[in-house]
């Protein structure tokens, strides 16, 4: 196919064979995959170290005028919505400065009632001002205060539970489409996420790769001599090839132990701690389509901006010049990767549309639309198409580049000597 | 039925790297392209080797353009040498056979028998870097060759070898050129030159100054040079009349013999004749052709190893 094969083949075998085998890419990927487990893991580790135990607070009446007021305080602790408190009434108060001091409680409310009748309260704690245990002590003594003040101006008892209940608010946004809270920041929401960021990792991190294997092809002057056996575009696919492929085993294999420790968390959290932790993870939003889907895009999205950072790593000089040389390879990743950001929020909007069929930018937004708003197998197919055709003429551009830079010795690396080159050579 | 380079011309900006070069290789014959560092050496080799395009002329083999020819019609021995130095070396030399087509059972053969002949047969599975530079420039002859090529191109294979490489390299030129192989190599040793070449070609600034077979170079200086001595008693000393002589100069007196230059309309025995008159007892009488190293002198106006001082100097664009 267009002359390319079988050398572009076996410049990938050797490629790939290579890095596989070599110590530095076995120890990364390993430890890599250690993280990744572990970070899938770490609910598990939180409960087995008993870090994620609610805190507990116990109520001390120092009266018997705020027993009544303790009691609510107690309920109203334990029955709040955004902080888990475990509360229960004390009935020493010095046992229970002595538990906060032990580190047995998270803290001691002291309720009294002032000349004035109003209820004072005083909290005893080591946690700071901003703790969650201080911040539910604040809220729920402002509303046992004032619902004490209510009933001495004269509300019925039990009218006050009335008055504090939240009240029902409806959103209705503008755009029908626009997401709700839940869907927000829902699991489709963290999948989109998760497969932005690690497309764009991939494709940051293993194009690096292919333009410092080029450089150093170059700077240690084996690239004469491949160049007179292979051509620039054999040799180019051959690299983007090799090292995508060494990059995506990488990838499966990190990921791949992200995802078993996220799956098997319940089977592991039933062996360790003989209880299932949290509850089971669901992958919603991640289909074989979606996964077939982001892994096309994938493979033309590595092979478009590879093959463009294998153009740039020909006219280094020294493998030292690579971050230098590849900062407009990392300008236009990074612009997709911030775009697509936005679209998170807005997948179904115009200008993503749009955009995902743009080659440098659909491997970031194709997947994203697909599992958060609505995309055509069309719009796919046509979008795919232009990254296929996006690749081929990456590759036909850099060929030039390359076969340029890679003669060009001791001269000041950058597109300008680069295309001089391209010029003169042609 | 050779490679033919027609007046090929080469452009890099504002500096003319060649000028209408242009010279002829045959099968079965070794070919010297000479000339001082910068001189377009390595631009001309890659152009015959269609890694750089020439911006006028034309280089063909057997007839045919060389973009035409087929990659395996080439070998190459770049002047830069580099290998992957992670690989052994039977992957090295698998992998460069595998680009030009040649199957690995073929290639492992061939490499064992090369590895033989260049004495280093235990280095077949070691690493690259682990061999000597002399060694590591053996490998990379090797693969310039295992796809057993018509054409040999190499640049300065000589330079950093000792002695006894030089002698197993040379050996493996003439079993190249044994093979019917067209050999071109360039160099800045004129004795290898002498020894090997049949036809030179000397480029100086980008031009071709003089080129042809080594013998009608050499008759082309126009002079013979002669080596006189003779056992009087003053040395070489008594012999100042052959100064004087019509045609003869003097180029070198040394205690053992006198060098002369004879111009071509002169005819050098005379000299031997002049000698026997004057009764001189002449213990040495010698006629040859000028070395090719005053060849170069004569056209370049500086020697060869000279002009070739910055052959060390770090990295710099060959041109």
């Amino acid at each position: 196919m267009f002359g390319l094969f079988p050398n572009a083949w076996t410049v990938t075998v050797r490629e790939f064979s290579l890095r596989i085998k070599s110590r530095a890419f076995q120890i990364v990927t390993l430890i890599l995959a250690l993280v990744g487990l572990g970070l899938a893991l770490l609910p598990i580790g939180i409960s087995a170290l008993g870090l994620d135990e609610p805190s507990s607070v116990s109520v001390y009446s120092a009266a018997p005028e705020a027993d009544e007021a303790a009691v609510a305080l107690v309920a109203t602790l334990n029955g709040m919505e955004q902080i888990t408190l475990e509360a229960e009434i004390a009935t020493d108060e010095a046992g229970g400065r002595e538990a906060v001091e032990a580190g047995a409680s998270d803290g001691l409310v002291t309720v009294g009632r002032a000349a004035d009748e109003d209820l004072t309260f005083d909290l005893y704690t080591g946690e700071g001002p901003t703790s969650p245990v201080v911040f539910g002590v604040t809220a729920a003594t402002n509303q046992v205060a004032i619902g004490d003040r209510l009933v001495r101006a004269g509300v019925d008892p039990s009218d006050v539970g009335h008055i504090f209940a939240p009240t029902d608010l409806d959103v209705t946004p503008v755009d029908p489409n626009a997401m709700d809270e839940d869907e927000l920041f829902g699991p489709r929401y963290v999948l989109a996420t998760a497969l932005l960021v690690l497309m764009f990792m991939a494709i940051i991190t293993y194009g690096q790769w292919v333009a410092t294997s080029v450089a150093e092809e170059k700077s240690s002057r084996v690239m004469e001599l491949l160049i007179t056996a292979a051509t620039p575009r054999q040799l180019l696919l051959g690299k983007v090839m090799g090292a995508g492929g060494a990059g995506l085993l990488q990838y499966v294999v990190i990921v791949g132990a992200a995802l078993a420790g996220l799956l098997l968390q319940g089977a592991i959290s039933r062996l360790i701690l003989g209880e299932n932790v949290g509850e089971p993870v669901e992958l919603q939003g991640l289909s074989i389509g979606v996964l077939l889907v982001v892994g096309l895009f994938f493979v033309g999205g590595f092979g478009l901006y590879a093959t463009l950072y294998a153009a740039l790593g020909s006219t280094a000089n020294r493998v030292d010049d690579i971050q230098t040389i590849t900062g407009p390879m990392i300008i236009i990743g990074v612009a997709g990767y911030l775009v697509s950001f936005a679209a998170l929020n807005a997948p179904d909007a115009d200008w993503v549309r749009l955009l995902s069929f743009v080659p440098f930018f659909s491997p970031y937004l194709v997947p994203v639309r697909m599992v958060l708003g609505q995309v055509a197998p069309w719009e796919i197919a046509l979008a795919f198409a232009l990254l296929l055709i996006g690749a081929f003429l990456a590759l036909w551009v850099a060929a030039r580049i390359y076969s340029a830079g890679v003669l060009l010795y001791g001269q000041k690396a950058g597109l300008r000597s680069v295309w001089k080159a391209v010029r003169v050579n042609r | 039925m050779s490679l033919v380079v027609d007046t090929i011309t080469k452009r890099f900006g504002e500096i003319v790297a060649l000028d209408g070069v242009s010279f002829t290789a045959e099968p079965g014959r070794i070919f010297g392209l000479l000339g001082a560092n910068g001189a377009g050496k390595t631009t001309a080799m890659r152009i015959v080797l269609d890694i750089l395009r020439a911006d006028g002329g034309t280089v063909t083999w057997k007839g045919h353009a060389n973009a035409d020819v087929p990659r395996r019609t080439w070998g190459y021995l770049p002047e830069e040498r580099g290998l992957y130095l992670q690989m052994t070396v039977i992957d090295v030399l698998r992998f460069f056979a595998r680009l030009y087509g040649v199957p690995s059972r073929e290639a492992t053969a061939d490499v064992e028998d090369w590895l033989e002949r260049f004495r280093i047969p235990d280095y077949r599975d070691r690493k690259v870097q682990e061999l000597s530079k002399g060694n590591q420039q053996k490998i990379q002859f090797i693969a310039a060759i295992l796809h057993d090529p018509d054409v040999l191109i190499m640049d300065e294979p000589f330079s950093g070898l000792d002695p006894v490489n030089v002698q197993l390299l040379k050996e493996a030129f003439l079993e190249m050129r044994r093979r019917g192989k067209a050999l071109i190599f360039s160099t800045h040793q004129m004795e290898t030159v002498e020894e090997l070449c049949e036809s030179i070609v000397i480029i100086d600034r980008g031009k071709v100054v003089v080129g042809g077979q080594v013998r009608d170079v050499k008759r082309a200086m126009g002079r013979q040079v002669v080596r006189l001595a003779t056992d009087g008693a003053d040395g070489t000393d008594g012999l100042g009349w052959v100064e004087s002589m019509p045609g003869v100069s003097l180029t070198h007196r040394r205690e053992d013999y006198l060098e002369l230059h004879v111009q071509s309309d002169t005819d050098p025995s005379s000299l031997l004749q002049a000698a026997l008159e004057r009764g001189e007892r002449v213990t040495r009488f010698e006629i040859t052709d000028p070395s090719l190293e005053e060849v170069f002198i004569e056209h370049v106006g500086r020697p060869a190893e000279e002009a070739d001082e910055r052959h060390l100097a770090p990295a710099q664009e060959r041109t």
